[in-house]
């Protein structure tokens, strides 16, 4: 993992068109892609460990050109495998400080009929601008069981990347959970081939923009084999002049027989000057297949105001009430004590310190946390 | 034990699949050149500000590329065997009789003069790059419609004001490469002015038919309702099959004054050797109505993405389409709303079918402005794939900019499913029987919005054939 702590006076490179789907709408639509700038940190002349050539063949959400930026800035790459048949306890973290402007490459090998969580946390929070990235590549051999967290928690000074791409041979199974709570510009891109026979994956994702900030996802999950399922759930709650796209493809290809594909999206606008692009693409080269979306965008309904209103919530503790909900989720969720303290710290830069203890005291957590670290401690 | 052989048959294309010879006929050559365009705008004697538009628009088509990432391919399209101007040695006439002998047998056998006569308050006709027969019951025109072509309102001091006002302003010339060439070399389509509260009783029909080949038609539809005015149009397009391609390249620019209402209903049914690249577009004033149907059959390549802008508050839109996409196809369709005014509200729903290798695109747009409060937006998209070897996506967008609007979108893609063809034979039905009940109620939303003769025709278009055999 690297860290680029001096960033402000290194080079920097642009990736243009970035975490593009499939198939693209139109151009002045200006939803199908991100251009970024990230810094470029000159490794000439240096050697490190790159991950082992059959990694190159994934399909990543957010692209080559995001693939090629971020194994030329993180100095080595994690591979780590999982041996066939077992199942391991330990979750697989990939840690991001974002306030160091760390970049992680990591490669995961879940050999046939493993069981193995992977863990992926950007967190942290500074007032000056630094870009971070995780690039996670997994590979899961038949008969696998795949959990995959991913918390995207950095500050509003941040731009962090994530690009994740998973192969999925037969029967293997896919756990996704994304929660996407906030940064300055965060571009998330994922995709999944879906390639053996009988393979699944279930991805929700959650996330929250506000303010000014920019959340770029890119959805892909190809389904290649036969009686292949795909459950897609995005939601999320947009406030102020946030800024949000969501790309989503489902890809029944051709010889996919049996294969079913769903994704479905809901979008709660809360902000006055939210910019709210969404979407959904069914490309299908296949017959025996069945393929839905669906988006709903909307703002609170009058009649749930007034419920809550008479229950003595002002308008803008109900908006914060849907917000709290996705935190609520996450800290909930959170595999591992840093993913929860990540989440917690930026519940408290949202919401307020007072929400977020009561967050953990409201779920009766606390102890569990606190067993948790003494444990990982003692381990 | 009896064994049944079941497909939904292609599109029967006997109906329009005859050739006229183009001996004696007036034909550009193919390419395009500032001097082609003059010679266009000299032979309809046009004010000098409709030259400078078409030159301008030649220059804009030479600059202007195709986005890289964009839809079907267009490769086989080469310009320079297009000519972009053919027509026929006859005037416009106003009596069938007039009309030459071929091609009024040709438009006989299409069937519209028997539905002018049954149906319609007026009927265009073009052939190639003219329109060849125009004429408008007298009691319509007493209100003070208008139904002519564009080049005679430009010859007209009290329309060619009005024609300079709207020409082109819906659709600008920059608005992608082959609106420019549209503009470059357009020749014939319509002008209709429907004055404020007039309602015509029964709809304007404008028909084009491409006879030669390795040519263009580049008709050019204005339509102007004014408020509380009321009007349905038709339009319908067909041609033979050659083994190089033509090319369509209309423009329809559509404007509906506050509190008018006005369906436009196409059925698009060019032969297989068309790139069909036509801009349509509709802007909408406040408490006015906009509807579409549109039907798509033919071509072999299809951009067609009908626009409506709904500027007026309380505006509304429905959008109601079928995309039959057969062997050798690929149809790039769907459609765009864009909701500018407060409390308006817009409706898509289409349905495709790929069957033999056919491609279907569905793409759509909704564009919810900053000022659309309490926009409602639903799109609802099926397709139907009939085989394995063909292919459906759909691509729908959503950008809303305001926090009180509503927007819903669903889509599904899917064959005919074996338990609904098992529980139909269950009660009765054969198979075959059973697939043209799904299929039938499959397009049924959409033929019900045709006028009749229309929705008889897509239902033989669309026809379900059985072969059986026992042994």
């Amino acid at each position: 993992m690297a860290t680029n702590e001096a960033q402000a006076t290194q080079a920097t490179v642009t990736l243009e068109r970035v975490n593009t789907p499939p198939a693209q709408t139109w151009n002045y639509l200006r939803a199908n892609d991100i251009t970024l700038t990230v810094p470029n940190l000159s490794r000439k002349g240096d050697v490190y460990f790159a991950l082992p050539q059959l990694f190159d063949r994934i399909q990543t959400g957010m692209g080559p050109k995001v693939t090629q930026w971020v194994t030329s800035q993180a100095a080595d790459s994690t591979y780590v495998e999982v041996p066939a048949h077992t199942v391991r306890t330990q979750p697989i973290v990939v840690d991001i400080d974002a306030q160091k402007g760390q970049v992680a490459d990591t490669g995961v090998m879940v050999r046939e009929g493993a069981t193995a969580t992977v863990v992926v946390i950007a967190h942290g929070n500074s007032d000056t601008d630094v870009a971070s990235a995780a690039l996670t590549r997994i590979v899961a051999e038949a008969n696998t069981h795949v959990h995959l967290y991913e918390f995207v928690a950095v500050g509003q000074h941040h731009t962090h990347l994530e690009s994740v791409g998973i192969d999925a041979d037969d029967d293997a199974v896919l756990d996704v959970r994304q929660f996407l709570l906030g940064g300055s510009t965060s571009a998330v891109g994922f995709a999944a081939a879906l390639s053996g026979d009988n393979a699944r994956i279930d991805l929700k994702t959650r996330y929250l923009a506000r303010g000014n900030e920019t959340l770029d996802i890119n959805h892909v999950v190809r389904q290649l084999g036969k009686k292949t399922r795909a459950e897609i759930h995005e939601s999320g709650v947009l406030d102020g002049s946030a800024h949000k796209s969501l790309r989503a493809t489902i890809d029944l290809v051709h010889g996919a027989k049996g294969s079913k594909g769903n994704e479905a999206e809901n979008v709660l606008v809360c902000g006055e000057n939210v910019v709210n692009k969404t979407v959904p693409v069914i490309l299908c080269d296949e017959d025996d297949v069945q393929g839905n979306h669906g988006a709903t965008i909307g703002s609170v309904g009058p009649d749930q105001i007034h419920y809550l209103e008479d229950r003595g919530l002002s308008f803008d503790e109900i908006e914060d009430l849907y917000v709290r909900a996705i935190f609520d989720d996450a800290v909930i969720q959170s595999p591992t004590v840093d993913a929860r303290h990540a989440v917690l710290a930026r519940a408290e830069e949202v919401l307020g310190a007072e929400i977020a203890d009561d967050l953990l005291a409201g779920l009766d957590i606390e102890e569990q946390l606190l067993d948790q670290s003494d444990s990982a401690k003692e381990a | 034990m009896a064994q049944q052989k079941t497909q939904v048959a292609d599109v029967d294309r006997s109906l329009y699949d005859f050739v006229k010879s183009e001996k004696g006929y007036e034909r550009y050559a193919d390419g395009l050149t500032p001097d082609i365009v003059r010679a266009i705008s000299a032979k309809k004697d046009e004010p000098q500000w409709m030259l400078d538009m078409r030159l301008e628009a030649l220059e804009v088509f030479h600059d202007k590329q195709m986005a890289p990432n964009w839809g079907p391919s267009i490769a086989g399209l080469d310009m320079d065997h297009i000519s972009t101007y053919v027509s026929p040695k006859t005037k416009q006439a106003k009596d069938w009789n007039d009309v030459p002998k071929d091609i009024k047998d040709t438009f006989e056998r299409l069937g519209i003069p028997q539905a002018e006569r049954e149906s319609l308050a007026g009927v265009g006709a073009q052939y190639d790059s003219e329109i060849v027969y125009h004429n408008m019951r007298e009691e319509v025109a007493k209100y003070g419609v208008v139904y002519t072509t564009i080049e005679d309102a430009l010859h007209d001091p009290k329309w060619e004001p009005v024609v300079h006002e709207y020409f082109g302003k819906l659709i600008p010339m920059r608005d992608h490469k082959f609106a420019a060439l549209h503009y470059a070399v357009w020749s014939g389509g319509s002008f209709v002015y429907v004055p404020a509260g007039v309602t015509v009783e029964y709809p304007l029909q404008s028909y084009f038919r491409l006879n030669a080949q390795g040519a263009g038609q580049f008709e050019h539809t204005l339509i102007i309702v004014e408020p509380g005015a009321n009007l349905h149009f038709i339009e319908g397009c067909s041609a033979p099959k050659y083994y190089e391609a033509n090319l369509h390249a209309g423009a329809v620019e559509l404007y509906v004054k506050d509190g008018a209402r006005l369906r436009y209903s196409t059925i698009e049914n060019w032969s297989k050797n068309m790139y069909n690249l036509n801009t349509k577009r509709a802007k909408v004033g406040k408490d006015a109505q906009m509807e579409w149907v549109s039907g798509s059959f033919g071509s072999h390549v299809s951009y067609l993405y009908p626009t409506t802008i709904l500027q007026g508050d309380r505006s509304s839109c429905e959008f109601t389409g079928i995309t039959f996409a057969g062997a050798t196809q690929d149809l790039d369709t769907g459609c765009k709303v864009i909701l500018n005014g407060a409390d308006t509200t817009a409706s898509v729903e289409t349905k495709s079918i790929s069957k033999d290798g056919g491609i279907n695109t569905f793409r759509s747009s909704v564009v919810v402005g900053p000022k659309a409060q309490n926009a409602r937006c639903t799109v609802s998209c099926q397709s139907l794939m009939l085989d394995n070897i063909s292919r459906s996506d759909t691509i729908p967008a959503m950008d809303v900019r305001n926090p009180t609007a509503s927007v819903g979108h669903e889509a599904t893609i899917g064959r005919i499913s074996d338990d609904t063809i098992l529980y139909l034979m269950s009660r009765g039905c054969s198979e075959a029987e059973a697939r043209t009940m799904v299929v039938n109620g499959f397009a049924n939303p959409v033929s019900k919005e045709l006028p009749l003769e229309y929705a008889v025709e897509m239902n033989n278009l669309i026809k379900l054939e059985m072969e059986g055999a026992i042994g």
